[in-house]
């Protein structure tokens, strides 16, 4: 099988890239194993602000919606942080006192999220608070099993019955400014959370839970399905093995599921991620890239790869493939002429490019670009 | 007789303390325990969890090997809940010498140890895990015992005999009249509360500390800090207990337990400062994890879920100040005989496995300092939680059809699962999925069983102990604990508490699939939750 790229990595990182190529006439393929961090994604951009018109185009043709303002955003503990670009249902604040009273609505029996935390912390800012537990007859079907009430169980019964979420909270709604409700809201009909905010006369903020994430697997269902519309082939399930490399030049890759059809291409973006997406893998004595077996930035010796103190930011997340400024993979110390590492699988060793999201965009654009420059 | 004052003071919360506690309360005295932390941090939580058969000692200690037959056998019967009857095998490896399995077997029939040499093919076929070169096998009454189950089951049956528990307590000092103690300065460590208990009789149960409290009543105990380091698999490749058929050596005994299978342990003296922070160094894992894999070989390709060390109090004989005679048996001391001090006990040394027998031993002390004639009646009465013998025969009678979750419960808490709220099915839904512990049980543990932050929990209930390692449940616990206690700040810091200890665990063997949990877990609760 034959494509002008090959990706490796069905995040966002992969798809971005992926979406870009075609959109530039290309013919792609991007093999993605399974999970990757948009499972987990708060909905937050990290380390991007106003997104490029490129990147706004590409969101909005792929129907996720975006926002940035200055300011803070609610985290699901109670805590705040910077504001960052964000999916249009993560509220962003000037200032983290964003209202006077609030009514924090939960599910009763639904325990990943933390209504007592977000009490305390708005608490903490001057704002006074109620919680109620809402017990909704459409989700008792869940509690029959005690590990159904997770995040994305919830949020496929809320795109039916998001209306009787809204009457609820109206009835029990008294002279709060603002109601927060837990991010179960939109998994499928992306309009839900904004027919909430205008079936509810206060300001509604949505605050995460426990992953899944429901923002962030509608995110990854978004631009997958944008990706196939403009033909792109999403080998969901399946896995790169190995490659094909002749001086210095990638031609083929190994799956596990296509045997010994080889995918050839032109280039090949690897975006495979960090630890959890197995981009990265490790063993007591070194870190390895899998697939290719490139050069890994790394330390030497396992007792410089950890912090013992769990909050301290941990030197084996800013380990990472090894690449020259253009973002070529480099393997025993030779640059790739044609395959480009991005997003997490690079951990800290290209800052410029920022963190999580944003790194994950910003390098997927960046090798793109060299891409349709070179073809 | 006024509320502060009691028949017995016990320091200490580990199993030694609550076993003490239990016995004295049994035989009819007012008792109070007093512990710095929590049920079981010491030792007592920090060792392989086996049930000894005593076969490990036959060769060159048989007075405890015959101590821990005899305890094994009691506690098969008293603690049935806490114990999983595995049986263990002793291999003889092709680098091992096979003539020690007469000598081992010999000793073994001696100390009343049932030992049966069997055939290598039926070890093979007994216990799928063990390393196929074996040349030799012995079959032993070893078990499993679950010690934060025990010790938590002596200190419920000691309040439930009138017994007096404080958790997070402090003793700050002792309060004397002239040669004599009569009660203990205690500050609560969280709310800075101070008080003083009154006791004729204070037992120190502390073990590796017990030498600090001693010299805090101006005595001395001549106590070595012995190190153990030990790795926890997140698989339970073995069903039996797996030893080397050869003199007790590092890292040669393999414990199954739960869902999880331990192996261990090393042994280093430590000085007394470390005691409090004792960490897994990088070479005792490649010990443990080598070693391992020679008795199961499946060890080396499992994932290991952590590093934990414990520090054994053991205690020179007190003719010997150097410290060259080492005894591992049970050290009881009357600081009135032995140093004038009237009032004082120091019950150490001795094993998870012969806590029961150093309980006897202790309360009998007391009772004699007290004039009271009560003989023991803990090697006869089942424990709370082990009036019935099977965990699925106590579930059903509990729940009529239990789920996974109750039946994890009832294995769990034995008969004391009765106490789970399951009047909504919010009790049953999930805290945590890896090891199946419902709401109802976490809230079970908080008003029933002392449990008041995270970590209380986690001893209790195993949360936190499965292969997400916290990642999942210990959110959704601190939520119910900030329900409890109404005080989420003390929550909040509480969940950092509790990552990072589990944190502490986890680094030394970080690699593989460990680096993939933590790097989820440290983003979601950084960047995600907002920790």
């Amino acid at each position: 099988m034959k494509f002008n790229t090959v990706i490796i990595g069905g995040g966002l990182a992969g798809l971005v890239a992926g979406i870009s190529l075609q959109k530039a006439g290309q013919n792609t393929a991007i093999i993605s194993s399974g999970q990757n961090a948009l499972h987990f994604f708060s909905g937050t951009f990290e380390s991007m602000e106003e997104p490029s018109q490129q990147l706004a185009e590409l969101f909005s043709e792929a129907g996720i919606r975006t926002h940035y303002q200055a300011g803070v955003r609610l985290m699901p503990l109670g805590t705040f942080r910077p504001a960052a670009l964000s999916l249009e249902d993560i509220s962003l604040f000037p200032t983290s006192h964003f209202g006077k009273k609030v009514l924090i609505v939960n599910f009763l029996g639904y325990h990943d999220f933390f209504s007592s935390f977000l009490a305390e912390g708005l608490e903490k800012q001057g704002m006074s608070c109620r919680i109620h537990q809402l017990k909704l007859a459409q989700l008792e079907w869940l509690e029959q099993s005690p590990s159904e009430m997770r995040s994305v169980q919830i949020a496929r019964i809320m795109d039916r019955i998001w209306d009787v979420v809204v009457q609820e909270v109206r009835v029990l709604l008294k002279d709060e400014d603002t109601v927060v409700l837990p991010q179960v809201f939109g998994l499928q009909d992306i309009s839900v959370p904004g027919r909430i905010r205008q079936g509810i006369p206060a300001q509604v903020v949505f605050a995460g839970t426990l992953p899944p994430s429901v923002p962030g697997i509608r995110t990854q269902m978004l631009l997958k399905r944008r990706y196939e519309l403009l033909g792109g082939t999403y080998l969901a399930g399946d896995e790169a093995t190995g490659a094909h490399v002749h001086e210095g030049v990638v031609h083929s890759i190994v799956t596990k599921n296509l045997d010994s059809h080889f995918l050839e291409a032109g280039h090949f973006i690897l975006a495979s991620g960090g630890f959890f997406s197995k981009g990265l893998r490790s063993n007591p004595f070194q870190i390895q890239e899998p697939v290719f077996g490139l050069d890994v930035v790394q330390a030497a010796d396992r007792s410089d790869w950890y912090q013992p103190d769990f909050m301290q930011e941990q030197p084996y997340m800013s380990f990472g493939v090894q690449t020259d400024a253009q973002l070529h993979a480099v393997r025993d110390g030779q640059a790739l002429k044609n395959l480009f590492a991005v997003g997490s699988i690079l951990g800290g060793t290209r800052p410029e490019m920022g963190t999580a999201a944003g790194l994950a965009i910003r390098s997927a654009l960046a090798a793109v670009d060299q891409i349709l420059r070179r073809s | 007789m006024n509320s502060n004052e009691f028949d017995v003071i016990i320091i200490g919360g580990g199993i030694t303390g609550a076993g003490t506690q239990r016995d004295c309360a049994m035989r009819g005295l007012k008792t109070l325990l007093i512990e710095r932390s929590d049920i079981a941090t010491g030792a007592t939580g920090r060792n392989h969890g086996l049930l000894h058969s005593g076969a490990r000692y036959a060769v060159n200690d048989p007075e405890s090997a015959e101590e821990c037959i005899k305890e094994n056998q009691i506690l098969r019967r008293i603690a049935s809940h806490c114990v999983e009857e595995t049986d263990g095998l002793f291999i003889t490896l092709p680098e091992d010498d096979l003539g020690y399995q007469q000598t081992f077997v010999e000793a073994c029939r001696k100390a009343g140890i049932r030992a049966d040499i069997i055939d290598p093919d039926l070890a093979r076929r007994l216990e799928p895990s063990v390393n196929p070169d074996l040349i030799g096998a012995v079959r032993v009454p070893d078990g499993s015992v679950d010690p934060f189950r025990l010790c938590a089951a002596n200190m419920l049956d000691a309040k439930l005999h009138g017994g007096q528990v404080r958790l997070h307590t402090e003793v700050t000092g002792f309060i004397r009249e002239g040669n004599t103690i009569r009660g203990v300065h205690t500050r609560h460590l969280v709310s800075g509360e101070e008080a003083d208990y009154y006791a004729p009789v204070t037992v120190n149960a502390c073990g590796i500390w017990g030498h600090a409290i001693a010299q805090m009543a101006g005595v001395n105990v001549g106590m070595y800090p012995a190190k153990g380091a030990l790795l926890v698999f997140a698989h339970r490749v073995n069903n039996m207990v797996v030893n080397r058929c050869r003199k007790p050596s590092n890292a040669d005994i393999l414990v199954p337990g739960d869902t999880v299978c331990i192996i261990g342990t090393t042994s280093t003296r430590i000085p007394f400062e470390e005691c409090d922070h004792v960490a897994v160094t990088p070479d005792e894992v490649t010990l443990l994890i080598t070693e391992g894999a020679k008795m199961a070989p499946a060890l080396s390709s499992t994932r290991i879920l952590r590093a934990y060390a414990g520090v054994r109090p053991l205690v020179s004989a007190d003719d010997d100040p150097t410290g060259r005679n080492i005894s591992r048996g049970i050290v009881c001391l009357d600081h009135e005989t032995r140093d004038g001090l009237a009032g004082f006990i120091t019950i150490t040394g001795g094993k998870l496995m012969t806590y029961r027998l150093m309980a006897e031993i202790a309360s009998d002390a007391v009772c004699r300092k007290l004039h009271i004639d009560k003989s023991c009646e803990t090697a006869s009465i089942p424990l709370p939680g082990s009036e019935e013998h099977s965990y699925e025969a106590v579930a059903q009678k509990i729940w009529e059809t239990p789920s996974m979750a109750q039946k994890a419960a009832a294995a769990r808490l034995g008969t004391s699962a009765s106490h789970i709220q399951t009047s909504s099915r919010t009790d049953e839904s999930l805290v945590c999925e890896c090891e199946e512990v419902s709401v109802g049980e976490v809230n079970a543990a908080i008003e029933r069983l002392d449990a008041s932050t995270l970590t209380d929990l986690r001893r209790r209930t195993r949360i936190g102990m499965g292969t997400c390692q916290g990642g999942f449940c210990a959110c959704r616990a601190a939520g119910l604990l900030a329900k409890a206690s109404g005080c989420i700040e003390k929550e909040r810091e509480g969940l950092v508490h509790f990552m990072q200890e589990r944190w502490k665990g986890n680094f030394p063997i970080g690699w593989g699939d460990t680096l993939r949990e933590a790097e989820y877990t440290q983003w979601v609760y950084k960047h995600v939750l907002g920790l």
